[in-house]
């Protein structure tokens, strides 16, 4: 560790010092307004989440799919109904054929694996992310006009698909490509977004990833004159392909 | 923040909007479309008032043991690697984010959109210290270039058209840009991804954090945010130090009702939860992530019976579009940080300075749009009476007010005088009466009179016919059905507990 | 059953013909109007301004005028949702609070006691006009009368409805507000009454005097000759009562 790095490392601890410091009195500060003692064990809080009835409600796969699909389409996005990874693979080559697309970067996964986009697109280069500790992945990202990647989850009800990163996913291959390219098998799509959600506090904070995204559509903004503008920071085109 | 960021009061600051006829058309269409939008947004998904009962019961919840559950939140935070910072002012939060920058040798901050960093005026704060701060969010970039401040909690740049647009953006660009939203939005695209890839920190706000994870939420359209927490080596959020909510099945109820409310959508483009720094082998996310949060006068609400409901806003800006004076006056008109109905409650709140509280809260008609519209319920109409109750308290009312309303109470105390002063309307209108109205824009009148004429005062009272028709009435009196009967009996049964309103509730 | 008229300040020296058309109204039923003259106004300038120990003066005189009616009726839902607030007013008075929430409970405007008590929803009026109608701010988002109006005015034969455009928007009145903010409350009711001109209704009703009193002066300012009216007036008269 450089002096300059040490140096900071002990900034920190001084600085993390004072905030424990702090903490203390701030808590008791809002218990003092609130006028009672400190609460230091959980209260029960029985109104918890969604009402009851919304809990109830479930979708059947195929309303899930065609809710999914519709909502997708209503806010510019566009959702594919593919048969099996095959016709996944067809489809990503087709779209990167027609659209002229020389860099695409996916995530490090398995099923992304098995694509062989490689094959399929030899003029093509495709990175995969996080491979080689000497690429700059962000930039890669920010070059690449296809980004590939898997669903963790997804939502029919407000057309929402949940990506989770991890050292083999990155946030950069869902934010900063031109094209993203999301792959949705559809075991994975469930009704409400309330279910993925639950999922995280199931899984707890020691297994929760650094970045869970939910992403409903493509990028957009109407802060010039109430004018939809599609694209502006994320990618404007975005390719929802449901499988199975 | 202050009361005092812009000169003049409400009132004198309302007649400039009022004139500026393109304002005032902008912020109408603007306000009309995303009311409708949220009207439509709610009625789409079904059980509104339970979903807001829902949410406001969370809130409410979550503040009457704020302590705990920030308490946990820090706690967990700290866990996933998080350096958190206490700020009790504004003043305490901008040194605690300087000497971030400061540490960082930080030449460019990136920054998502967040109303605590403007109620801090940090990137002021930042340029003094050399530091470059970006507006990353497409309208309140556009509001930085224009050197002006938001005049919508969601729509900051409102107010302003393409044409100003494309002469602020050509000035950037070195070259002419055409007026069109695609090349605008085209050109800061292309402007900010450098911005993104080479700034040292990114900052942002904090739309809701997870007590039980650690997490702090972001919801947007743009990507923006999401880029602002996955580019930079170190992201600085600044929070609320009420934003906390328990657990992410809470966030389901607050992703039903926030963007809704906002925007009229079902759902952001963006909902990201971010927990902690990156993973030591992810290859994106922040290095290093700090999270300041800010009391700034958040907490002389708390066991405030009138105000603590305050600390549950979501800043969804629903009631700025319902607001029928909003509409009018736009933002800017307000004076602080905050616009609107909230801004008008939470301007004064924040500040607890009776002497500054100016006469925002007189910018109302109390007509309750913004608690209808309010997705958790916060009765901001009535807020405002106790704002004004308190100034006249404190003796910082009006002089002439106070004595009027001396004279007010003298005369409703008492039916003899309240008759005497209607004997002399009746005698004292014959002064200005034309043609049974009174025009005349002299003395009181004048506001009241530059936009309607006053109705004369008829020849008798109500009560000096009562008896006449009550004569009438008697003699020609039906008898009352047994049904009718049986029905007010029922009403008069039923009415039980007190306070029920004999069902007609109060809002 | 005692039935009292709450008459409300403007109806009382401004609109008379209103509290007169309720009690014929209410007579065919009936139900014949206690008027009890020791009445004075609902306190609620002094208690949006903030001056609550001028409100608190009204607020006892309504109470004592009223402590022995079963029913206090008003043409106003502004008036009687100040009732709502008495609770509040006397907070730390536990006896005077009780009161205040005994009168609450009693407390109805018009068409709340009409429909929602009597059942009446059928007055056997006719009027043959072009008819549209402002919900008043407080009546319908505090009292929630939304229905009750609606109803009756179904019922009335002849009866042309036309929706208001932005019908909800508050008409800028606010008691003190269209004093101290003029301009701002000028815009308001300039644009409401745009709203019921493109109407084209030839007969503008509600259940709130102040409100009214506001849209019609800024209609007889503009030149138009839209009938502004009570719905008590549009019935009474639709049922040759008045």
């Amino acid at each position: 560790m450089g002096d300059a790095a040490q140096e900071h490392r002990q900034w920190l601890e001084q600085m993390e010092a004072a905030s424990r410091a702090k903490q203390a009195s701030f808590m008791d500060g809002i218990a003092r307004k609130l006028k009672r003692p400190r609460v230091t064990e959980a209260p029960a809080h029985p109104l918890r989440g969604a009402p009851d009835f919304w809990n109830a409600f479930e979708l059947t796969p195929e309303e899930r799919i065609e809710k999914f699909m519709s909502n997708w389409q209503s806010v510019g996005g566009h959702p594919a109904r593919l048969a099996d990874m095959d016709a996944v693979r067809k489809f990503i080559t087709d779209k990167a054929k027609e659209m002229g697309a020389h860099y695409l970067i996916r995530q490090n996964e398995p099923e992304l694996a098995a694509l062989d986009l490689e094959g399929a697109l030899p003029e093509a280069e495709v990175s995969v992310w996080n491979t080689d500790a000497d690429v700059h992945w962000k930039a890669r990202s920010a070059e690449a006009d296809f980004g590939v990647v898997m669903a963790d989850y997804a939502a029919a009800y407000t057309g929402t698909v949940t990506v989770l990163s991890s050292k083999d996913k990155g946030r950069s291959v869902s934010l900063l490509p031109t094209v993203l390219m999301i792959i949705i098998p559809v075991g994975r799509l469930k009704t409400k977004m309330g279910e993925p959600l639950a999922e995280l506090d199931r899984a707890g904070r020691e297994n929760l990833p650094a970045g869970a995204h939910f992403i409903s559509g493509p990028s957009r903004s109407s802060d010039i004159e109430n004018d939809l503008t599609i694209g502006v920071h994320g990618p404007g085109i975005v390719y929802a392909l449901i499988v199975g | 923040m202050s009361a005092k960021t812009a000169a003049g009061t409400v009132k004198e600051r309302a007649e400039l909007a009022l004139n500026d006829e393109f304002l005032r058309k902008a912020v109408k269409f603007t306000t009309e479309r995303l009311r409708n939008g949220k009207k439509n947004a709610s009625a789409e998904h079904g059980n509104w008032d339970e979903w807001r009962e829902r949410g406001r019961q969370i809130r409410l919840h979550t503040i009457a043991h704020l302590d705990y559950y920030l308490n946990l939140f820090v706690e967990n935070a700290r866990a996933n690697g998080v350096h958190v910072h206490f700020a009790d002012t504004g003043a305490d939060a901008v040194k605690i984010a300087l000497e971030v920058a400061r540490r960082k040798q930080a030449k460019t901050v990136v920054k998502s959109k967040s109303m605590v960093s403007e109620e801090l005026h940090l990137n002021h704060a930042l340029e003094g210290i050399g530091v470059e701060a970006i507006e990353t969010d497409l309208g309140e970039y556009i509001i930085q270039l224009a050197g002006e401040t938001p005049s919508h909690i969601v729509i900051p740049a409102i107010h302003k058209n393409r044409y100003q647009i494309a002469d602020l953006l050509s000035e950037v660009a070195g070259e002419k840009l055409e007026a069109d939203t695609t090349v605008l939005a085209g050109f800061v695209r292309k402007k900010l991804r450098e911005n993104f890839l080479e700034a040292d920190i990114g900052m942002t706000g904090c739309n809701f954090a997870i007590a039980e994870t650690g997490s702090m939420v972001l919801f947007e359209n743009e990507g923006n945010a999401r880029m602002v927490t996955t580019l930079p080596k170190t992201q600085i959020t600044l929070m609320g130090m009420e934003r906390i909510i328990p657990s992410f099945r809470d966030l389901e109820v607050m992703a039903t009702l926030l963007p809704r409310s906002a925007t009229g959508q079902r759902m952001t483009m963006y909902m990201s939860a971010i927990t902690g720094p990156r993973r030591t082998e992810d290859a994106d996310g922040p290095d290093e992530m700090h999270i300041i949060i800010v009391d700034n006068g958040r907490s002389l609400q708390l066991g405030d019976p009138e105000f603590q409901e305050l600390l549950n806003c979501i800043r969804c800006g629903a009631c700025l579009n319902a607001c029928p004076v909003y509409r009018h006056i736009g933002g800017h008109a307000y004076g602080g940080t905050y616009s609107g109905p909230i801004g008008a409650v939470l301007t004064p709140a924040l500040n607890k300075n009776v002497a500054e509280w100016d006469d925002i809260a007189n910018a109302s008609s109390l007509c309750g749009a913004c608690y209808e519209a309010c997705p958790v319920k916060i009765p901001l109409h009535d807020m405002l009476i106790y704002l004004r109750r308190r100034k006249v308290e404190k003796g910082h009312g009006n002089k002439l007010e106070g004595a009027g309303m001396k004279g007010f109470a003298a005369v409703m105390g008492n039916a003899k005088r309240f008759r005497a002063a209607l004997k002399m309307g009746q005698l004292g209108q014959k002064l200005v009466v034309r043609d049974g109205g009174i025009r005349t824009k002299l003395g009181p009148l004048k506001g009241w009179n530059s936009y309607r004429v006053t109705p004369s005062l008829p020849k008798h009272t109500f009560r000096q016919s009562f008896a006449t028709l009550d004569q009438e009435i008697r003699e020609g009196l039906k008898e009352m059905s047994p049904d009718i009967r049986a029905r007010m009996e029922a009403a008069v049964k039923n009415r039980g507990n007190a306070g029920q309103g004999g069902g007609h509730g109060h809002g | 059953m005692k039935v009292s008229l709450f008459i409300t300040c403007l109806s009382d020296a401004i609109y008379p013909r209103v509290g007169e058309a309720m009690l014929r109204i209410l007579a065919k039923y009936g139900v014949r109007l206690d008027f009890p003259t020791v009445q004075t106004c609902c306190g609620q300038p002094a208690f949006n301004s903030g001056y609550w120990d001028a409100a608190r003066e009204s607020a006892r005189t309504i109470m004592e005028a009223f402590e022995d009616s079963d029913f206090v009726i008003s043409p106003s839902g502004s008036c009687t949702g100040m009732i709502h607030h008495y609770p509040k007013l006397f907070e730390n008075d536990p006896v005077m609070r009780a009161k205040a929430e005994a009168l609450q409970a009693k407390s109805y405007e018009f068409t709340q006691f009409l429909v929602g008590v009597l059942g009446v929803t059928d007055v056997g009026a006719s009027f043959p006009h072009k008819v549209t109608y402002h919900p008043s701010c407080h009546g319908s988002r505090l009292l929630g009368i939304k229905d009750e109006p609606m109803a009756l005015m179904q019922n009335v034969k002849g009866l042309e409805f036309v929706p208001l455009p932005f019908a909800e928007d508050c008409c800028g009145f606010g008691g003190t507000f269209a004093v101290k903010m003029a301009d701002i409350s000028g815009a308001m009711v300039s644009e409401k009454v745009d709203h019921v001109k493109e109407t084209e209704a030839e007969v503008l009703v509600g259940l709130d005097l102040a409100c009214l009193m506001n849209i019609a002066g800024n209609l007889r300012y503009r030149g138009e000759s839209v009938r502004v009216m009570h719905l008590a007036e549009l019935l009474a008269e639709g049922a040759k009562l008045a």
